[in-house]
């Protein structure tokens, strides 16, 4: 009987942390300004003076711990959603949360300098926004444990249309240089990598994981229905607050730094699963590893790629997400799916 | 690319359109620069209307708003009966403009990029509003200014420099861009003018290497641009301590005054000494 | 003998309306059970208030003489099974790992499940006739051997208490006998199955059969001595012939005239 056993997850995260340091490795080496790995090293080694010192520990060192850091959260909370909403369609922002951290971002973004704050107010902006949308969709629909999830869905989808009336609102009151950040944030963009922000994020995935993990048996679980899950020992409601609170922190601390980086959370854990099957003790590490080299990767291509000129991140995860989601998805559909 | 065509089909069938047109009473005005324009050219009387931009400044007071930059109101432009409404045909106008022609309201469309684009401007704007006279000496002096700051600036050392219209993400005076021309009136070699585009936007680590001896950093943030820049300590700008703060839109926008924004930049980039020596050559 | 499961008095409402209305009711290792009952008339309920799912208004339900109440959720699943009708399941689970989720009350909270849980799934996926399945994804099988992979989920559970909600329902000829003949061994092995089914012709498969009616029982006992036109006059309002075959009894419903 096919079926995951320790070895199989050992070794199947030892591939993808492989990968995943094999990515982080390009990432660092690769950018607009051409150093040679020689040059790469010496930075890292703290031996370089000058450009290279600032280019690869000021620029690309925070910019690829934020992608890493932002790409494990956005895969794990997607693949924490579609177990509980019971749909492998699902996606992070769903649930509204990141059209509250969205609103709250793009407010500070278009009318902050009338106040006197700068770009940096954003990403705490942005998280109260998440944290404060949390709280109304508890208050909303009462304790998570005697909601349905069809409640919580329409609650999300209508906050979220909500939100993306006021950010249309807010963007045409937005000035003139606004606009282009504004832009820039609804589409997903790393390009202000602060190691501080860098260090934030990471603490988020490290908390999420911990709650998370533990739960990933109660995942499959509660893929069978909650009452199912009950069943068989899982206390179904504990269980959806823990993961619903740990995934919207998650979805929250990545938003919030990033904006709306589109994909990642639904194309890496459906990817996955196909890939490696439906069992969540591997699914969810797994894809904080692959959510990870995955946003590393489409990082580096879109601020390498033109040059001087970057991409915002989200514009080629949006890119790369389809057509390799739809090619994984037709050969699954030939061979027939594996445990 | 359309622009540059559009706007040599205008600068040919402009003058045809203005010379045998009478000199226009009731003007709107669509852009802030544009609006500064006719101000300056003493066509105040001649504004009827404005877009909300223009309307915060202190010369327009008291006009009527006819609607955002990108969102203009077509009803409000109808409503005031104007005989010119002049623009800058941004893409979110450009449908705004045909519905002008169908509507058989005369139009003006400029698009103020480089230096001698804005100049031609004033120039046009004169004509329309008959004020040819005053449009002359206005270019006259700016011609004059630039003339003087090329030959104060031709025996100094050239300075590698980047103006920054924004900090995060970052935006800069690109090539053809007026902003381009003045640094190059002060014998600054503009950074970005390598990469394609009038106002691009930059990756951070294309400044790190292109390492600008200068930054004249005029973005709305309201960190101090020193203390911003310091976190990259491998920018000789950083280095030599040569950041300057510019408020936003002194340098950067195509107004009238070109003349004193040439002296702002001057002093920003040359230093005070430097100004100060040019305005005690004037009599 | 201390029945394996009991309800004494069990009143529960929902959504403020009785729909157990006092059942007492006791399964003894080694029974099988059937109730049966109009649509509506409460057996989902009873099996989930059984289950643990719902916490009666009134009364106990009693696992083993222990008040369920009184068990931890962990403990209780590893003392009923509990297999309902189920909604789509998403995922491309294997049928093996599905039961294999059975085993989970069983195991620690990082725990992976070893050879002797293997094991067991296997077995309950043979004793249904789903071996060869074992491997392939639920998605592709059809309705009934989705349904015989839950019910295979059930059995990897080793629970004493097995309670069914139509197991029988969308099988075909031969998969219902594999069932009924199935659900007899495990009788037989010494668990005690609770049975909620509209195929009353399983009544000869069981040792008893009970008859809910207004959340009361109204009749339980021998199959053939509640399995009679009164009794189905009282619970389901219809006027009925029963034969009695050495199999079962067979009900013909008689159609108003």
């Amino acid at each position: 009987m096919r079926r995951l056993t320790p070895g199989r997850l050992a070794a199947t995260l030892a591939a993808l942390a492989l990968l995943l340091l094999l990515v982080l490795a390009l990432g660092l080496a690769l950018g607009p300004s051409g150093l040679a790995p020689r040059e790469v090293l010496d930075a890292l080694a703290g031996d370089a003076r000058g450009a290279s010192a600032d280019i690869v520990l000021g620029v690309r060192l925070p910019r690829v711990a934020l992608a890493a850091g932002v790409g494990a959260a956005l895969a794990v909370a997607g693949v924490v959603f579609q177990a509980l909403l019971r749909n492998p369609l699902a996606d992070p922002f769903v649930l509204g949360v990141s059209g509250g951290a969205a609103l709250a971002g793009i407010a500070v973004l278009a009318l902050g300098s009338a106040v006197g704050l700068g770009y940096g107010a954003v990403p705490p902006a942005a998280f109260a926004g998440a944290v404060g949308t949390v709280l109304l969709l508890l208050a909303v629909t009462g304790p998570a444990g005697r909601v349905s999830t069809t409640a919580l869905l329409l609650t999300g989808v209508v906050f979220n249309a909500f939100a993306s009336a006021a950010i249309v609102f807010l963007a045409s009151l937005a000035g003139l240089t606004e606009g282009a950040q504004v832009f820039l944030w609804l589409i997903g963009n790393l390009s202000d990598a602060r190691p501080a922000l860098a260090g934030w994020v990471a603490a988020f995935v490290v908390v999420g994981l911990a709650v998370t993990v533990p739960f990933a048996r109660a995942l499959d679980l509660l893929a069978l229905g909650e009452d199912s899950a009950a069943l068989l020992g899982i206390d179904a409601a504990r269980a959806r607050s823990w993961l619903l609170l740990a995934s919207s922190l998650l979805v929250g601390a990545a938003v919030s730094v990033a904006g709306l980086v589109g994909f990642v959370g639904l194309v890496v854990p459906h990817a996955l699963r196909l890939a490696l099957g439906p069992d969540h003790r591997l699914l969810v590490p797994a894809s904080a590893l692959a959510g990870a080299a995955f946003l590393v990767l489409c990082d580096t291509l879109a601020r390498s790629l033109l040059g001087g000129r970057e991409l915002p991140v989200g514009a080629l995860t949006a890119l790369a997400g389809g057509p390799f989601f739809l090619v994984l998805l037709r050969r699954s559909q030939r061979v027939g799916p594996r445990p | 690319m359309w622009r540059v065509a559009a706007g040599l089909l205008l600068v040919v069938a402009g003058p045809v359109l203005a010379a045998g047109a009478a000199p226009s009473r009731r003007v709107v005005s669509l852009n802030p620069s544009l609006t500064a324009m006719v101000i300056a050219l003493g066509g105040r009387e001649a504004l009827v209307g404005v877009d909300d931009y223009s309307a915060r400044s202190p010369g327009a007071a008291g006009l009527p708003s006819v609607g955002g930059l990108y969102n203009p109101s077509l009803e409000a432009v109808v409503a005031l009966a104007p005989d010119l409404v002049v623009l800058v045909p941004s893409a979110e106008q450009r449908g705004f403009t045909e519905r002008l022609e169908a509507l058989g309201i005369p139009r003006l469309v400029l698009d103020p990029v480089s230096f001698d684009d804005v100049l031609a401007a004033i120039e046009r704007i004169g004509a329309a509003l008959g004020r040819e006279r005053e449009a002359a000496a206005r270019v006259g002096a700016i011609r004059a200014t630039r003339a003087r700051v090329e030959a104060a600036a031709r025996p100094l050392p050239p300075l590698r420099g980047v103006l920054v219209l924004q900090r995060e993400p970052l935006f800069v005076a690109g090539r053809g861009t007026f902003v381009d021309d003045m640094l190059r009136s002060l014998r600054v070699t503009n950074l970005a003018a390598e990469q394609p585009g009038h106002w691009p936007r930059l990756a951070r680590e294309w400044l790190l290497a292109a390492a600008p001896e200068l930054i004249v950093d005029s973005s709305p943030d309201p960190e101090p641009a020193l203390s911003h820049w310091s976190r990259w300590p491998s920018l000789p700008a950083v280095a030599k301590g040569a950041v300057v703060s510019l408020p936003v839109g002194v340098a950067t926008l195509p107004g009238p005054d070109l003349d004193a924004a040439l002296l702002t930049l001057a002093a920003a980039t040359r230093g005070e000494a430097f100004v100060a020596a040019l305005r005690a050559e004037t009599p | 003998m201390t029945p394996a499961l009991a309800l004494r008095g069990v009143e529960v409402r929902l959504s403020g309306r009785v729909v157990l209305a006092g059942v007492d009711l006791a399964l003894a290792p080694g029974e099988l059970l059937l109730l049966a009952g109009r649509n509506g008339a409460g057996k989902t309920t009873l099996l989930r208030t059984a289950a643990g799912l719902l916490a009666p208004v009134r009364g106990t339900v009693e696992l083993a003489g222990r008040p369920l109440a009184s068990l931890g959720r962990r403990e209780v699943a590893r003392q009923v099974a509990c297999v309902a009708q189920e909604t789509a399941l998403p995922f491309p689970f294997t049928a093996g790992q599905l039961v294999l989720l059975g085993r989970t009350p069983h195991l620690g909270l990082l725990a992976f499940e070893s050879r002797a849980d293997v094991a067991v799934a296997e077995r309950a996926l043979e004793r249904l006739g789903l071996a060869a399945l074992a491997d392939r994804s639920v998605l592709e099988l059809s309705g009934g051997e989705r349904q015989l992979v839950h019910l295979a989920r059930g059995l990897a559970q080793e629970a004493p208490v097995l309670l069914l909600d139509e197991p029988t329902a969308h099988l075909d000829l031969a998969h219902r006998a594999l069932v009924l003949g199935c659900l007899r061994d495990l009788a037989a092995e010494g668990r005690a199955l609770l049975v909620v089914s509209h195929d009353l012709f399983a009544a000869g498969f069981a040792n008893r059969v009970a008859l809910l009616a207004e959340g009361r029982i109204l009749a339980a006992g021998a199959p053939l001595d509640v399995i009679r036109p009164d009794h189905l006059r009282a619970a389901f309002g219809v006027e009925t012939e029963v034969i009695a075959t050495p199999a079962g009894p067979v009900v013909l419903p008689q159609p108003r005239r």
